[in-house]
């Protein structure tokens, strides 16, 4: 198994003290896989803000731990942690936060200056970075003069230009249409599995499931419940691995949103000798993600995991 | 140009109202301070131009006396002949000095009067724009910005030292903002003073070679009662007394320019790092360290400041320049001094403003990030 990208450990954080204190996140685990896609859910004031925050190194927990690639950045000096958020996380926003008085290349340029590449290398990779996004022409432009699609994919290449290995995205869609949307996730997606990157998102956006490895419904500072996201090999949909319909032909697992599609396969199998259904075989394998987290780390009661399941249903139809 | 230093003059640059008031205010500010400076500076200038201009490299005069201004020196005339015969002294010229005023019709002003035998080597005008470079009994020189003022002009009667004397040259450069330089013929001004064999200073110049300073100390060993000083001397004695008498009013001055200058860049500054509270937010979350937040705060104080000074330092001089135009009898003199106190000033204004905005920086919570505002 491999070491896990980020593990948090029992993260507890409140604010203020005795009577007045607020429990935002309480005694939280997740643990983290390279080149996964975690998305984490919950309703306003849920705590997911204020977990994304630690996850960031931006925010110290109360109790408990987090370890970014095995060591304890909970524990660092907050003289220590400005070098750990430029180097090993790239930030993405709801908001974008491009800085309004420097242009697009130098809205990414000066995060690579800040981690010490100098004048003319960081604006030439800052550039490169741009023009593979698609805003080889907008290098020059200022914010204002962005879409916001535009403006996001900037914000993306900000948080690439350091070369991270986790990424933290706050809403990335939420001020986006939802062609754009959909580009921004494409591009989240490329992230983690053709990078290798962790990306952990916190969002509304039911349409981010689909590009999920795991979905996590955080509700009063706690997971509530976990959803392991899979494909299905025969349709292409998005399934929950929980409630899906499943089948091991091969001593692999294959997660289907019917038994129609099960069927389907299977007898493609049959027939053909090959898993090959629809020429989606291929991203079977994506979805099997690793649950260690899901399995081991979450605190989540039988009542409650019903309760909030049934919650999750109910927004998924909203 | 790093991106940080490129930020703090983008983020200044942003906002053209801000970044008017700011620099305009540093500009004024600073202005006043260096404009005052030159202006005394250009007082001391002129009133020591005759000092510096009369051609003498000792300057002679009563025991105690170190100056021309608001002072009497009295000599008695034998002194002339001793000073002459001190080794290294050249040539000796007695002058009679006093402060007097000069009267045409309604016209009057404060003059320095001097009395100068005949075919003087030293202390004549120097720059004769019309009539006669000498002075003969019964004549006198005046200032051409004093002719003018007054209406006269060569030929006509003008009263000094409770007589009248005829106008024969007008003379330029000998005017300042306090007084003006007049010639009359040394018996002239002996006669209207009594007749008593006096003079008040002997005008020195030392032979090929010598050291002023060295005649000085000689003549003040060999003579008695007298007080000799080479002409650097006296002049930097005269301008102290310029110095002395306006001290005070440059200072408070300075003063009300410094918190003027400091409060408007203070303020700029602190507003303009208030609007971009959340962008310094961003930097941080992102792993910009406190320092390099501090740099940009510093550079955005630091050019509101250096751009205010560059503009004060051309506005006083083009004023200098156009009041040189003007018959105000005004120098404004901007000295090396000057520019080395305003721009201290302004160094310490840059400092001192972008500490408030420092401390509001290092406030900020980087997890303002995530908490929604305008976006970019």
């Amino acid at each position: 198994m491999t070491a896990p990208t980020l593990d948090v450990r029992d993260v507890t954080k409140r604010f203020g003290d005795g009577e007045t204190g607020v429990l935002a996140v309480r005694a939280v685990s997740l643990a983290i896989e390279p080149g996964e896609i975690v998305l984490i859910m919950g309703p306003s004031g849920s705590g997911k803000t204020t977990l994304l925050s630690m996850m960031g190194a931006l925010l110290k927990p109360t109790a408990g731990s987090i370890h970014l690639d095995g060591s304890e950045i909970s524990a660092l000096s907050e003289g220590r942690l400005p070098d750990i958020r430029l180097r090993q996380f790239g930030f993405i926003f709801q908001d974008f936060n491009l800085l309004s008085a420097l242009s697009v290349h130098e809205n990414v340029a000066i995060v690579a200056e800040l981690a010490g590449l100098k004048g003319r290398p960081a604006r030439d990779r800052a550039k490169a970075l741009l023009t593979e996004l698609g805003l080889g022409a907008r290098l020059d432009f200022l914010p204002e003069k962005l879409s916001g699609g535009e403006k996001q994919r900037v914000a993306i290449a900000r948080a690439l230009i350091n070369d991270p290995t986790l990424i933290l995205a706050d809403e990335p869609t939420a001020n986006l249409d939802s062609k754009i949307g959909h580009e921004i996730m494409r591009l989240l997606r490329v992230i983690a599995k053709d990078q290798g990157r962790s990306v952990v998102i916190v969002s509304h956006d039911q349409r981010i499931r689909d590009i999920a490895d795991r979905v996590l419904w955080l509700e009063d500072g706690a997971f509530k419940d976990v959803v392991t996201m899979a494909t299905d090999p025969v349709c292409g949909m998005a399934v929950e691995r929980e409630r899906a319909v499943s089948a091991v032909p091969d001593g692999e697992t294959f997660f289907f949103c019917s038994r129609g599609c099960r069927e389907e396969y299977l007898g493609g199998l049959r027939t053909d000798g090959a898993r090959i259904g629809r020429g989606l075989a291929g991203l079977s394998r994506l979805p099997v993600v690793v649950l260690r987290s899901a399995q081991a780390r979450m605190t989540t009661s039988t009542d409650s995991a019903s309760q909030s399941r049934s919650r999750l249903g109910r927004f998924r139809n909203s | 140009m790093s991106t940080t230093l490129l930020l703090a003059r983008r983020n200044m640059a942003r906002n053209r109202v801000r970044l008017l008031a700011s620099v305009g205010g540093v500009a004024l500010a600073l202005s006043l301070t260096l404009a005052l400076d030159a202006i005394y500076a250009g007082v001391a200038n002129q009133l020591t131009t005759y000092i510096d201009r009369a051609g003498a490299n000792v300057w002679v005069a009563q025991s105690g006396v170190r100056n021309l201004h608001m002072v009497a020196s009295t000599l008695p005339d034998q002194v002339v002949e001793s000073v002459g015969a001190v080794d290294g002294v050249a040539t000796v010229t007695p002058i009679l000095e006093a402060t007097d005023t000069i009267s045409a019709g309604d016209e009057r002003a404060v003059a320095y009067v001097i009395g100068l035998p005949a075919a003087a080597s030293m202390g004549n005008p120097w720059d004769i724009v019309e009539g006669s470079a000498e002075v003969r009994p019964g004549e006198i020189i005046v200032d051409r910005e004093f002719a003018a003022k007054a209406g006269v002009t060569i030929g006509d009667l003008v009263g000094v030292l409770g007589g009248e004397a005829r106008i024969v040259g007008l003379s330029r450069g000998t005017a300042s903002l306090v007084n003006s330089v007049a010639f009359v013929s040394f018996d002239d001004f002996r006669a209207m003073r009594g007749g008593a064999p006096v003079v008040s200073f002997v005008l020195v110049r030392v032979a090929p070679g010598a050291s002023p300073e060295a005649v000085a100390a000689a003549i003040e060993r060999l003579v008695p009662g007298v007080t000799a000083q080479s002409r650097t001397d006296f002049v930097a004695q005269e301008r102290r007394i310029v110095t002395d008498m306006s001290a005070d009013v440059i200072s408070i001055m300075s003063v009300v320019g410094f918190v003027v200058a400091l409060a408007v860049v203070a303020l700029t500054v602190y507003v303009a790092t208030l609007a971009r509270r959340r962008e310094f937010g961003v930097l941080k979350a992102l792993g910009a360290r406190n320092r390099v937040l501090y740099r940009v705060v510093l550079v955005q104080a630091a050019l509101s400041v250096a751009v205010g000074l560059t503009i004060g330092l051309a506005f006083t001089g083009v004023l200098g320049f156009l009041i040189g135009w003007t018959d105000l009898g005004l120098e404004l003199a901007i000295t090396a001094d000057s520019l080395a106190k305003v721009g201290l000033f302004a160094a310490l204004i840059a400092g001192l403003a972008a500490i408030l905005p420092i401390r509001h920086v290092a406030g900020v919570d980087p997890a303002v990030v995530f908490r929604r505002g305008a976006p970019a």
